[in-house]
């Protein structure tokens, strides 16, 4: 255990050293929040009230919490893994004495907790300063959050996880990366809130793990749904997401002794 | 003799660093507010290169031999002094410029990573216009001369590194430009492809009468193909003629070594002007000063004492007396230092493990 | 005539360099078509999402959906044009941290077409196709009268936008002589502007439209064209003629990105081998 910890401590304090890339990151998304802050408000400017449970402070906290989960929550891709399979260096990872799949977990929460205080808070913050956003009163609200959002960081990583695993197979990312990358955007409801999808694709959304990294999370937030439940569909995901990585590692063991790499 | 073909006159490139400033704040600052140091890369170097010379540009990484040629192929502009290449001022006619050199550097290549060799050249054929017949006995030429055709199909991934500096090589002078340039070429590569690579140049210099630059640290290059050297640290000229001169004038040095017929060696230097260096068998190194005392005297002297089968003098070795030229910093100071008989260091090849001084630092984005 | 020729010249040498590139992408098949499927995804599922809106939305600023889809359609049909084209200007930081850059003024081709020629990204095409589906969706939604002036006003338009943008990422590029440190604030202006270019610019206030119509005139390439070819009146009131300044807007801006970028070869640094 003692060992995750450091790997994760580690991992924490490399992110930290991106500072100028901070700064860039946190004008962009303030970029993307205003504009898309802006659709919203014309929107709601045409039709007074609330639309599918939302009122317009809720869909601006939509807005800003969404861009605030970008980087936190890795939603468009993060190829470490796979860039290690194809070093090779992969291969000593496997034989040392600990958990492949624990090793990258740890590491990848390191890095959520560096971009929780880098990225996310402060995006959160510039939206909280210049708009009306429709935040929880009860601290019991923002003590749900916090589990949500590391379950949303393993869901995520679980999905990520399996995805660079493909690399043992593939020759080249990119593809799968564009694909993963629009499945996420779509599903987890980081484009346009799951509330206002259609019956039909809502049912679709239910089946699949995304909602568990961008849209409970924020649902928690603004009270629109019981946390215990939520929380139980976000554990859900992250175990059978790690069930299936472990699978699907095993399989990639086997190819590389089979191969020998 | 004919115009120079390169002309370089108090060339000179200084570099602003900017200062690291700490936390986020100090990076963004550092976007708008270009304040920092100096650092003068290149520092007045005049030099000229006749036609068909074949030189080598000699220093330690970062003393400012690659800005150098940076600056005569039009990659860098100069912040001062002048220069002229086959009569054109390289970054202001860049283009035209471009047709009539070759450059290769050791550690890039320019072919093209995940197609077959043998298009890349094709392309090059294309971006240079050399005419198809030019192309074809051209290409015969390198196929023969490198061995381009066990691997010309291959995707440059895929070859070894000397391998890909022969397509290298041959990338660069398909053109048939009357000069060219190599950055560190035999950097990295096994003796045999290092060899391969110095006979190359010896060939085209000599068959083809195509002028050649070189930079390296590997002073084995320099002795195998060069009779000039240009010797520069700091962003100084320190040394700029014949490499035989260079021995002559700071090489007093020279080393006899003597096989014994018979039996080890457990002699002292029988005259004063050498020393033992070691011995090793039946064979002894003695250094001596030519100055103070003759090789036939030495001979004379250490086959009195012991009967001789075999006598060979070896020349000073280059890198000892570049060494010396560094640890100088001034040829006069060398030149002193030469007389004073104080021994240098040897070794292989020049430190080559310090970070770069005149390479501006790019930081990697984050990922 | 020596020069058109010798651009000509370059030009035929770029349509191989482009070509090669073309061939190497074309390596990994499989990952190249997943690219396209990608590309295209991508921007459907943002289009989708207008639509998931407009079922809850009758307007958004007085517009319908019909003419939303319009403006996505038309911002992505030429954006993606701009991405295939300047694809290389968009990756140039990585050139640079390479020390490729060198290689390309070792060429006697010049730099800029260089650039776009060996970083042409064909698996934009993706975008370019998408594009096109939305606008035909989008004719299907609203009833544009075709007159010859519209007709002929609307590749001017696209070019326009295009050139926008390629000049967008080659200020971007340029930016990277200087520093490859905090390029990622150009993705505001660049993919910023693109989103901004799909919605009606009078729904964004104060300083985001101000920038977008004047600094960076994506407002004046695709809002004000589309409010003629549209038939729509303006709640911003800008003069009319504004709505036929697209090609200069573009040209103008093209060429200070041109500007701007020769300023920054001279200022090329180069990394120490």
């Amino acid at each position: 255990m003692r060992l995750y910890l450091e790997v994760a401590r580690l991992s924490f304090r490399r992110h930290l050293a991106y500072r100028a890339a901070t700064i860039a990151g946190l004008f962009t998304n303030s970029v993307f929040g205003v504009l898309i802050a802006a659709v919203f408000t014309a929107l709601y400017r045409d039709r007074a009230g609330d639309v599918a449970g939302f009122s317009l402070p809720e869909a601006l906290t939509f807005v800003w919490a969404s861009q605030s989960l970008i980087t936190f929550a890795a939603l468009w891709g993060w190829w470490e893994i796979a860039t290690a399979i194809k070093t090779g260096d992969v291969v000593a990872d496997l034989m040392k004495p600990f958990s492949f799949q624990g090793y990258w977990l740890s590491r990848d929460l390191g890095r959520a907790a560096c971009h929780f205080l880098l990225r996310m808070l402060p995006t959160f913050l510039v939206g909280g300063l210049f708009y009306d956003l429709a935040l929880p009163r009860s601290p019991l609200t923002w003590l749900a959050v916090a589990p949500s959002l590391v379950l949303a960081v393993v869901v995520s990583f679980g999905w990520r996880f399996v995805l660079n695993l493909s690399a043992f197979w593939l020759l080249d990312h990119r593809g799968i990366s564009s694909i993963a990358v629009l499945v996420v955007n779509f599903f987890s409801g980081f484009l346009v809130p799951l509330a206002f999808f259609p019956p039909e694709l809502r049912a679709v959304t239910n089946l699949l793990p995304f909602r568990a990294i961008v849209m409970l999370p924020i649902e928690i937030l603004l009270g629109q749904r019981a946390v215990a439940p939520a929380l139980g569909i976000q554990l859900f995901w992250a175990v059978a997401l790690a069930l299936l990585a472990q699978a699907v590692l095993a399989s990639a063991v086997r190819k590389v002794v089979i191969q020998g790499g | 003799m004919a115009a120079p073909l390169i002309v370089a006159r108090d060339l000179s490139k200084t570099f602003l660093v900017a200062r690291r400033r700490g936390g986020a704040l100090g990076a963004l600052r550092g976007l708008v507010d270009r304040g920092g140091t100096e650092v003068h890369a290149v520092a007045g170097v005049s030099f000229g290169v006749g036609r068909g010379e074949l030189l080598a540009f000699v220093g330690p990484n970062g003393a400012g031999k690659s800005t150098t040629i940076k600056m005569l192929t039009g990659i860098l502009v100069p912040s001062a002094g002048e220069a002229t290449v086959d009569g054109l001022v390289p970054w202001k006619q860049r283009k035209r410029l471009a047709r009539r050199i070759g450059v290769v550097f050791g550690q890039r290549t320019q072919l093209w990573w995940d197609l077959p060799l043998i298009e890349s050249l094709e392309l090059l054929r294309h971006v240079y216009r050399v005419p198809a017949d030019r192309f074809r006995s051209n290409l015969a030429a390198m196929r023969e001369l490198l061995a381009l055709d066990p691997f010309l199909a291959t995707p440059v991934r895929q070859l070894s590194l000397g391998q890909r500096m022969r397509g290298d090589l041959a990338a660069a002078v398909l053109h048939d430009p009357p000069l060219l340039y190599l950055d560190e070429p035999t950097i990295g590569l096994d003796l045999v492809a290092k060899a391969r690579v110095r006979e190359f140049l010896a060939e085209i210099n000599r068959d083809r009468g195509v002028t050649v630059l070189l930079t390296t640290h590997d002073l084995a290059d320099v002795e195998a193909l060069c009779r000039r050297m240009i010797v520069i640290d700091r962003g100084r000229l320190l040394y700029d003629g014949a490499i035989d001169d260079l021995r002559r004038r700071y090489g007093t040095h020279r080393t006899l070594v003597v096989d014994r017929d018979g039996g080890a060696w457990d002699v002292a230097p029988p005259l004063p002007g050498a020393e033992l260096v070691k011995t090793e068998g039946p064979r002894a190194w003695l250094r001596f000063d030519r100055q103070k005392v003759s090789a036939a005297d030495l001979i004379a002297a250490v086959a009195a004492g012991a009967p001789l089968r075999d006598v060979a003098i070896e020349e000073p070795a280059i890198e000892e007396i570049v060494r010396r030229i560094y640890g100088e910093g001034t040829g006069a100071a060398v030149a002193e230092d030469a007389r004073s008989g104080r021994t240098a260091s040897s070794g292989g090849t020049l430190p080559a493990d310090e970070p770069d001084r005149d390479a501006p630092r790019i930081i990697p984005r984050s990922p | 005539m020596g020069r058109v020729s010798e651009l000509m010249d370059e030009l035929t040498v770029c349509g191989h360099l482009a070509a090669a590139r073309v061939r190497s992408e074309m390596q990994y098949r499989l990952s190249f078509a997943l690219q396209i499927v990608g590309t295209f995804g991508f921007y459907t599922i943002y289009f989708l999402s207008i639509f998931i809106l407009f079922g809850h939305f009758e307007t958004m600023g007085g517009w319908r959906v019909g003419e939303i889809a319009f403006l996505f359609g038309l911002a992505g049909l030429s954006f993606g044009i701009a991405h295939m084209v300047a694809g290389g200007f968009a990756s140039f930081s990585d050139l640079i941290v390479r020390g490729e850059f060198d290689r390309v003024l070792l060429r006697p081709v010049g730099a800029i077409l260089q650039v776009i020629a060996t970083g042409v990204q064909l698996r934009n095409l993706g975008d370019v196709l998408q594009g096109m589906v939305v606008l035909g969706v989008a004719l299907r939604l609203v009833a544009i009268d075709w007159t010859l002036g519209r007709l002929l006003y609307f590749p001017v338009v696209v070019l326009s936008i295009a050139l926008l943008f390629v000049s967008l990422f080659a200020l971007q590029a340029t930016l990277c002589f200087w520093t490859t440190e905090a390029t990622e604030v150009a993705n505001a202006f660049t993919y910023g502007g693109r989103d901004l270019a799909r919605y009606p610019i009078h729904i964004f206030d104060g300083w985001l439209r101000r920038l977008f119509l004047f600094v960076i005139p994506v407002g004046l390439v695709v809002y004000a064209p589309s409010l003629y070819l549209l038939d729509k009146t303006d709640p911003l009131d800008l003069p009319t003629w504004t709505r036929f300044v697209a090609p200069v807007a573009g040209l103008a801006f093209a060429l200070l990105a041109g500007a701007a970028w020769r300023l920054g070869v001279r200022h090329y640094r180069s990394t120490g081998t």
